[in-house]
């Protein structure tokens, strides 16, 4: 653990990573992880591609669960809820953890019907309720004068960047405390791009938001804290501004400065 | 130094060989491409060739016409072959006219010396003249018609075999009205006689000693004076050939039927087949080929059929079965086919062929002469007119298919014997009288309950396979089971067919309380299994790794299995108690239960063997189809849905399958075409029996076994031929329709869950 700097003490922290590695079969993608992610505050993780910062996302909702032979050691900590324990319910983590892919999936159903999916499975069938999560989903998302009128036409005929603020729309319907969001961006045009981050920076006021991006531009614009992967491993971690101006690792100063990556 | 401008750089050129392979090839798929869009449409068009004759409209034309000897005749007909004709007098001489060249050959009928004919009856199906004298005297004259060939033409001759005369009723008394039928050993005869201003009736029962030699002498067994039960005096009586009734029109218009029972002839009904009010009045009445049935018409023409059938507390009397329009101008003449249920009704400008199964006219004209009266040729190949002129006319018939029309095929028709219209199905009879039935009703039915009943069984089983097999099971289980299934369908029908009738008929005959309990028990106790899984420490869940849940249901499913199969025998003798009919002690069966109770029959190959068994073709299909459309839904939905903290089942019901839902849509209805179009398992599995219910006891018989049941009695050409092919365009449509409507509701679920 060379490079690794520890967060603020004095900040409130929601998720505590002690030495987690991850296997995929015999194959292992992370490397005694440790790390500390603060409480309504957006965190990056950059790093080339392959470095394993995706796999780390998804141990965080045990979206990795879906893979078959997959296999996590160490301790990873929700609000001091231990989340690698096979007593704990998925389903309620995932309730509290959401996220947003890189390619934006809507369900192929209303608009509406997208945003209030997480409360349709949770057994809430109110119609007043859903109308107003509906509303302040969007509005949040900053969607809602742009749909406002066609809430119950497809959701697939809105542009590849209205797709991706509905789909944080619909996370943030459940009322999560940490909003997974892997790669946003990726599959976006830069004018949409540039509202997504707009979005996330409003978003973290509220909630806390881990976001995987490739960008470092991006990293830079949009986060407070920046993690850096390289081969499973975490090289440095530490306040955005601290890791882009003055990286304290050697391969973090090659990689944010394009010698590799 | 450059290359002229039209030249193209060698980097842009395709070698020769590239262009014509490709060019070869996209002829190659045109052609095979048109090759099958043609064949499609070609088989559509032959079926429709093989049907359309059938509700085409007989050609009638005339074709000849010759001057016979005057009349007035009493009888007149023709031979099988249409080269003989022979008109018969009043005063009893028979003359033969031979139609290729107009020879004449004049007979006198051997009568008794110095008696004069005053009465004849001629039954042209056996061509036998009943003849009545001046003296009261009865004999039946047989005409005797023989081809010969001469140097490869056809000779016809023709001579008469007469019986001796039998006396009926008072001698010394001219005979009015006479009849004489029957077969075999036994005959039934009446006469009508005026004795001293009396008209009276006497009908004798007529016998034939039998010798060593062959039959002896006719003589009377008994007289019986009917004169007496007689509402009014008689004008004509008719006989049946089953020699077992007597009908008398009386003067009136009524008529009365005597029914023979041994030695005795009883009065069971008197009808008038034209209601006084109605104000027509009986002109006459004849009986249709068959005997069953009496074409009855007024003197203004109406024109009705009654036909014996049971009624309820009655028996079996005549009633009123069908009503034709009237032929203007009145009837002139009547004469019936000897080969099917048409007859022919003269008026004096107007003949009219018409056909009493399917209460049809088959063609009605003016005609441009005076008629007195005419006949059907024998083979139902033409027409004969006889006009006042006396000149014969021969109009050819062509009339393939007399008894179908679209009523016959799809609507109630009231056969003879039947209490009421029906819709059936039976093509072929015992005997030459015997009317084919050919509604498609029943077989449509059929049809669609074997249909039913497999969809029933297998699109549940089927779709949930499918999304356990694409959402639950682990990918290695997939891997494996994913090509078994496939196998499964290819397996040959005629093997299912044979295994469910040798093989699972009669073991569900013996368990059906067992095959109830199975329907119950199995999906109960993987409801079961589920609830308690979740409930298990997680101690034991770990152990197994996820999709392979399967391992702990199995045994248990077994279990659920075998314990059904063994409390099934205990569920009879508590529940279907039935009465044993021969010996009136209670037993547990439930075949004798569910016909006691619900009055419906039990069959061994019945519908719920079918639908076991055709579903079991028909799940393979639909589970393979169904599977590629589950697991060809992005996986990002799967994620989006999890990833919001939805159950797997939530997941595949909420998302997954109404993604998939064109394709789940194509599986059902590719599996409805198989259930709709199989044959085998249908033929061999089911009694074949073309019934109109739902009972799940009880067979069918379908469009499909229909042809394939049929086929092999059905003369090419003939009407059961095209009947056949109706069935088939039937199916044709059935499965186009279905189709195409499966593919307008496809195409709007992939519009409207179209991914990204």
């Amino acid at each position: 653990m060379n490079a690794t700097l520890e967060a603020d003490p004095a900040l409130d922290i929601v998720i505590d990573v002690k030495n987690v590695s991850f296997y995929y079969g015999a194959h292992q993608a992370l490397f005694n992880l440790n790390m500390r992610i603060p409480r309504r505050q957006c965190t990056a993780f950059i790093g080339p591609s392959g470095c394993g910062k995706s796999t780390f996302l998804r141990c965080i909702n045990r979206m990795n669960d879906l893979i078959d032979g997959v296999r996590m050691e160490g301790s990873l900590l929700l609000d001091g809820m231990e989340l690698n324990s096979p007593h704990v319910d998925v389903i309620a983590l995932r309730r509290r953890v959401g996220m947003v892919f890189q390619k934006s999936n809507p369900f192929p159903k209303s608009i509406y019907e997208n945003v209030i999916y997480g409360l349709r499975i949770a057994g809430v069938n109110n119609r007043s309720v859903l109308d107003e999560t509906v509303e302040r989903c969007l509005r949040k998302a900053a969607l809602w004068d742009e749909v406002k009128d066609r809430l119950h036409d497809s959701a697939l005929q809105l542009s590849g960047g209205q797709m991706q603020r509905l789909c944080i729309a619909r996370s943030i319907a459940v009322n999560p405390e940490v909003i997974l969001m892997d790669e946003p961006c990726s599959a976006l045009d830069p004018r949409a791009t540039s509202r997504v981050e707009d979005l996330i920076a409003e978003l973290r006021q509220e909630y806390t938001i881990v976001i995987v991006t490739h960008n470092m531009q991006q990293a830079a614009r949009v986060s407070d804290w920046t993690a850096f992967f390289f081969e499973g491993k975490l090289i440095e971690f530490g306040s955005t501004e601290q890791l882009f101006r003055k990286p304290v690792n050697q391969q973090t100063q090659d990689y944010i400065t394009g010698r590799f990556g | 130094m450059t290359a002229p401008p039209d030249k193209k750089p060698v980097r842009y050129e395709i070698a020769a060989s590239t262009i014509r392979v490709d060019r070869a090839m996209q002829q190659f798929i045109k052609v095979g491409g048109i090759s099958i869009v043609t064949a499609v449409f070609a088989i559509f068009i032959f079926i429709l060739w093989q049907i359309l004759p059938l509700f085409a409209a007989p050609k009638v034309e005339e074709d000849a016409a010759w001057s016979v000897p005057p009349g007035p005749h009493a009888a007149m007909g023709v031979d099988e072959w249409s080269a003989l004709a022979f008109f018969l007098d009043r005063e009893g001489e028979l003359t033969f006219f031979r139609i290729e060249n107009g020879a004449i050959h004049r007979q006198r009928l051997p009568l008794p010396d110095g008696e004069r004919m005053t009465a004849s009856r001629y039954h042209p199906k056996r061509q036998d003249i009943i003849v009545g004298t001046d003296q009261g005297k009865v004999l039946f004259v047989h005409l005797n018609y023989r081809a010969s060939f001469l140097d490869g033409a056809r000779r016809v001759e023709a001579d008469v075999d007469a019986s001796p005369a039998l006396l009926v009723g008072a001698p010394g008394h001219a005979v009015l009205d006479v009849d004489m039928d029957g077969a075999g050993g036994q005959k039934i005869a009446a006469v009508i006689q005026d004795i001293d201003g009396r008209r009276t009736l006497t009908a004798a029962l007529v016998s034939q000693r039998r010798t060593l030699i062959g039959g002896g002498a006719w003589r009377v067994t008994k007289q019986i004076d009917l004169t007496e039960q007689l509402a009014e005096p008689p004008r004509k009586a008719l006989l049946n050939e089953r020699a077992d009734s007597v009908l008398v029109l009386t003067a009136g218009s009524k008529i009365q039927y005597f029914l023979r029972t041994g030695d005795e002839l009883n009065l069971v009904q008197t009808f008038e087949p034209f209601p006084p009010e109605s104000g027509e009045i009986l002109a006459d009445a004849e009986y249709l080929f068959g005997d069953d049935s009496l074409v009855c018409w007024s003197e203004r023409g109406a024109n009705v059929i009654f036909s014996l059938f049971n009624q309820p507390g009655k028996g079996r009397i005549f009633g009123k079965t069908k009503t034709f329009p009237a032929l203007e101008g009145g009837v002139t003449g009547y004469a019936k086919s000897v080969r099917n249920k048409a007859f022919l009704l003269t008026g004096p400008k107007r003949a009219s062929l018409r056909f009493a199964t399917t209460e049809a006219i088959r063609w009605e004209h003016d005609v441009p002469y005076a008629l007195q009266g005419g006949f059907i040729g024998p083979k139902y190949d033409s027409v004969w007119l006889l006009d006042v002129a006396n000149r014969l006319h021969r109009l050819a018939v062509h009339d393939p298919h007399p008894e179908s029309s679209i009523r016959a095929f799809f609507g109630k028709i009231w056969y003879e014997g039947a209490a009421e219209p029906k819709y059936e199905w039976q093509s072929t009879g015992g005997a030459d009288e015997f009317e084919p039935k050919l509604s498609m009703v029943p077989l449509l039915i059929g049809t669609l309950k074997g249909t039913l009943y497999a969809m029933l069984f297998s699109v549940p089983l089927a779709l949930l396979a499918a999304l356990y097999t694409s959402q639950f099971a682990h990918p290695n289980f997939k891997r494996f089971v994913k090509p078994i299934m496939e196998i499964m369908a290819s397996l040959p029908s005629v093997i299912l067919g044979f295994l469910a009738a040798l093989w699972l008929a009669p073991l569900v005959e013996q368990r059906v309380p067992s095959f109830m309990l199975l329907i119950l028990a199995l999906p109960l106790s993987s409801v079961v299994f589920g609830a308690l899984w979740n409930r298990m420490p997680y101690s034991i869940r770990k152990h197994i790794r996820q999709g392979y849940e399967f391992i702990f249901i199995v045994p248990l499913l077994a279990i659920a299995a075998y314990a059904a199969w063994k409390l099934g025998p205990l569920i009879e003798s508590m529940f279907f108690v039935a009465r044993d009919l021969s010996t009136g002690q209670p037993v547990a069966d439930f075949r004798l239960w569910w016909v006691q109770t619900t009055g419906l029959p039990f069959e061994q190959r019945n519908s719920l063997v079918v639908g076991l068994m055709m579903g079991f073709a028909v799940i393979p299909i639909i589970f393979t189809i169904a599977e590629d459309s589950l697991s060809n839904v992005p996986p990002s939905f799967r994620s989006a849905s999890l990833a919001l903290g939805a159950s797997r089942w939530q997941t595949a019901i909420r998302v997954i399958l109404p993604t998939a839902s064109a394709g789940i849509f194509s599986a059902i209805m590719i599996g409805f075409g198989r259930a709709v179009g199989e044959t085998m398992i249908v033929l061999m599995a089911t009694g074949n029996t073309p019934i109109m219910d739902f009972n799940i006891f009880s067979g069918m018989r379908t469009l499909s076994a229909n042809i394939a049941v049929e086929l092999p009695e059905a003369p090419h050409h003939s009407t059961l031929y095209r009947a056949l092919f109706l069935g088939a365009m039937l199916l044709f449509l059935m499965t186009f329709f279905v189709n195409t409507l499966a593919e307008l509701l496809r195409h709007h679920l992939r519009e409207k869950y179209k991914a990204i």
